[in-house]
């Protein structure tokens, strides 16, 4: 594949960036979950 | 802080209901799970099924996360300025509107900074540069900058209601670039390229078969990982004010608490003499 480093970068990139933001999300909603003494349910 | 505090009862009851039944953990996850594999498809016919573009190349790959970030970025956009809206309608005025302005937002900037980042990474192998003083380019900077600025402000003001309606405010007066970002190849000479699939306001695709097959599914994909996204950072979003909430309430009892005390040994002193 011609200009392999761009494009899995770019794909290895996108991934990351997602994943990274929804397993923060995650994190926090379970810290939020903790503090407030339930499960990560809607009120 | 009531949910259905400055709105009609039936409204905030409504919304409520529809919350509750749709926001089910259950639901997040087979959406989550929808998401990933819909995110491997995409990985799958971007990388190995669709063939090379006969003038860029492999680099053309790039355009199934490209393109549907930049839409998934405006998309958001489109949601945070819909939600302020009915947030300073005052028959709606409801803090779930701010709570799904603020998450869509956080997920427009993502997005939006993806985009950036993936253009660069195409715009290396095709055009020579990483980047370059472009109308399309510019812009969206200019878009990224603006809900950065959005998010900032939000993180400035302590009161929740000054919060939300001056930044509901500043979302409004930002979506005013989004426009500018799409219509920029028509109204300036760019190297950036024009619609592929949109061109003089008709679906006219520039591409066929499996390329347009991989670039359809990206909207798709992504479209299902941003509604993901952003049910549980609305999610987040709640429970954090709750804490905010709890914390407020018990600086308050302790405000009191001591007030008592002090009341109490003044008396005492009082007395006393």
């Amino acid at each position: 594949m011609e200009n392999a480093e761009y494009v899995f970068t770019g794909w290895a990139l996108t991934g990351v960036v997602l994943f990274t933001y929804a397993f923060r999300v995650a994190r926090r909603t379970r810290r939020a979950a903790r503090s407030l003494g339930r499960g990560p349910e809607p009120r | 802080m009531s949910d259905s505090k400055g709105s009609t009862a039936g409204d905030g009851a409504s919304v409520a209901a529809i919350e509750s039944r749709l926001l089910t953990e259950g639901n997040l996850r087979a959406l989550g799970v929808v998401a990933v594999l819909g995110l491997a498809v995409l990985a799958f016919l971007g990388l190995s099924v669709a063939p090379p573009d006969r003038y860029q190349g492999d680099a053309q790959r790039l355009m199934y996360v490209h393109v549907p970030t930049a839409l998934m970025g405006f998309t958001a956009f489109a949601v945070t300025t819909a939600a302020s809206g009915l947030y300073l309608w005052r028959r709606t005025r409801n803090p779930r509107w701010d709570r799904l302005a603020a998450s869509s937002a956080e997920l427009g900037v993502v997005f939006t900074a993806l985009t950036l980042g993936l253009g660069m990474l195409w715009g290396k192998p095709v055009w020579g540069e990483f980047w370059t003083w472009h109308a399309r380019l510019v812009t969206t900077a200019v878009l990224l900058f603006l809900y950065l600025g959005y998010l900032a402000l939000r993180r400035m003001i302590a009161d929740p209601g000054t919060r939300a309606r001056r930044s509901a405010l500043a979302a409004i007066v930002a979506f005013a670039d989004v426009p500018v970002v799409y219509f920029s190849v028509d109204w300036w000479r760019s190297l950036h390229q024009k619609g592929t699939l949109v061109n003089g306001g008709r679906f006219d695709p520039q591409i066929h078969g499996t390329m347009l097959l991989a670039l359809m599914w990206g909207f798709g994909a992504m479209g299902v990982a941003y509604a993901y996204l952003l049910a549980r950072r609305f999610l987040l979003a709640a429970m954090e004010e709750g804490i905010e909430e709890r914390m407020l309430d018990a600086a308050i009892a302790e405000r009191l608490a001591e007030a008592e005390l002090e009341q109490a040994a003044a008396f005492k002193a009082t007395e006393v003499v």
